[in-house]
């Protein structure tokens, strides 16, 4: 009687830690892009013309599965975003936290739109989140800083969207419906 | 059976105040991460040095296969252009040669002028070369970050490209270092107009030119004048190109880096022998002259 049971136990810690480990694979793949994103520019041959990924797969995964990609998911990426760059450590966080606030909450009302409002919609939480570090980097600057070399990086971001959201799709496939039990 | 369901209820309503609470925690840590950058904190640097150490590897990984395949594709185009390369580089060493001798006439000159001037050459600069790994293509940041293994690297010392600065070392860890280059809103550097000896301070903006400030409006700036580094606040030695005058307005000069950082594929970390002491001095006055503006 005891050893079916022990089994089943152990069988119920697998499926938890593989359930774990797969609803990480959204994590794990956004900082993977971010760093692909790092490759330098000598090698790529296009100078200065890469989207800010990490925003992308935000906005994808905390639309898609808000229960595997929440607030903590947001601050790793925007952790890595900030010590990546030159910006002040914090600064991306809260872009990525508020990113996922202005997401998650209205998500069930547009979680099965077509991908073109998807897209649109990416594009005005984009302009939000740009904006908002354009004004918080220009406060902590003191320095207005040119708005010309952060148009062409949000433009950049909007019009990578569908590539990387592509790629998000392929691997959302993968991904189990099931939540890990509490 | 009521008992136990009021229970849960009660529970459940825990775990979602308990959720809000994690949430605003992350909120406060983010806001406190920015607050705690304003000022120079070790806690914030300390975080940055850890950080470095554990991406720099990663950065290097994920470099590796694209290097591979520039390699080959270098290899390939190489090959193809190898009789038209070797007509210009033959006609390069013809002219080559005689600006050898015009440098050995000038050095034997320099070397009499010195010496009937009682001169004493200042000390010679020690330098590493380090292979870039990633680059920040965010227009947010202008930063590089390098592969230094085991060589001593401080913060502050002048990044070389080919031939010009480029930008300075901003974080060290294990074998990893962050380069801040002269582009980026963090670099202030002190500088002249080689031709006129007209003092400013090139300030990066995050464009791809920054700007010439705190120049004399009197002072004679044409547009494709040379900017070299003035070596005021020993931050770096002087004269050092760093680029040219390409937009020259009534409220702002443009400067033009003479290196093309794209291109770029290993830099030269410098060491001009500074002390921490002017380390820590040039960022206080580079602090100080983002304050006055």
């Amino acid at each position: 009687m005891i050893l079916p049971k022990a089994a089943q136990m152990k069988d119920s810690l697998y499926e938890k830690w593989r359930l774990f480990g797969l609803h990480g694979i959204p994590l794990w793949t956004t900082l993977l892009l971010m760093f692909l994103c790092l490759i330098p520019s000598d090698l790529v041959g296009i100078s200065r013309f890469c989207p800010t990924v990490g925003l992308i797969c935000v906005y994808y995964w905390s639309l898609k599965r808000g229960y595997i990609f929440g607030y903590i998911s947001a601050f790793t990426v925007g952790f890595f975003m900030d010590v990546l760059s030159s910006s002040p450590l914090g600064i991306n966080i809260l872009l990525m936290m508020l990113t996922v606030f202005a997401v998650q909450w209205p998500a069930r009302y547009f979680q099965s739109a077509s991908f073109s409002i998807n897209w649109f919609i990416f594009a005005v939480v984009a302009s939000g989140v740009f904006v908002l570090k354009w004004l918080l980097l220009s406060v902590y600057y003191k320095l207005l800083i040119s708005p010309n070399e952060i148009m062409f990086n949000y433009l950049a971001t909007v019009l990578f969207y569908p590539l990387v959201a592509a790629i998000n799709t392929g691997i959302q496939k993968l991904l189990p419906q099931e939540r890990i039990n509490e | 059976m009521v008992r136990r369901s009021v229970l849960l209820i009660q529970t459940s309503e825990l775990k979602i105040l308990l959720r809000r609470l994690f949430i605003a925690v992350l909120f406060f840590c983010s806001i406190f991460f920015i607050l705690l950058s304003t000022v120079d904190s070790p806690l914030t640097s300390g975080i940055n040095k850890a950080a470095l150490r554990v991406t720099g590897p990663i950065m290097q990984v994920v470099e590796y296969p694209a290097r591979i395949l520039h390699r080959a594709y270098t290899y390939l185009y190489d090959i193809s252009r190898i009789y038209m390369d070797n007509r210009e580089l033959r006609a390069e060493n013809k002219q080559m040669l005689i600006l050898q001798n015009k440098v050995r006439s000038l050095e034997v000159e320099n070397q009499l002028l010195s010496r009937l001037l009682n001169y004493t050459p200042p000390p010679e600069a020690n330098f590493i070369s380090a292979k870039i790994i990633a680059e920040s293509s965010d227009n947010f940041t202008h930063i590089l970050f390098v592969y230094i293994g085991d060589e001593a690297v401080k913060k502050g010392q002048i990044v070389l490209g080919e031939e010009s600065v480029i930008g300075r070392v901003d974080t060290v860890s294990g074998q990893y270092a962050k380069v801040i280059l002269v582009t980026d809103i963090n670099s202030k550097i002190p500088v002249v107009v080689e031709r006129t000896r007209a003092r400013g301070i090139l300030s990066g903006d995050n464009t791809e030119m920054p700007s010439l400030i705190f120049t004399r409006s009197t002072a004679d700036i044409q547009e494709g004048d040379v900017i070299v580094t003035s070596g005021v606040g020993g931050m770096f030695p002087a004269g050092l190109p760093i680029g040219f005058v390409s937009l020259l307005q009534s409220n702002e000069i443009k400067v033009e880096t003479l290196a093309d950082i794209s291109r770029i594929e290993y830099v030269r970390i410098v060491d001009y022998g500074l002390s921490a002491e002017q380390v820590k001095i040039f960022d206080d006055s580079s602090e100080s002259g983002a304050d006055e503006r």
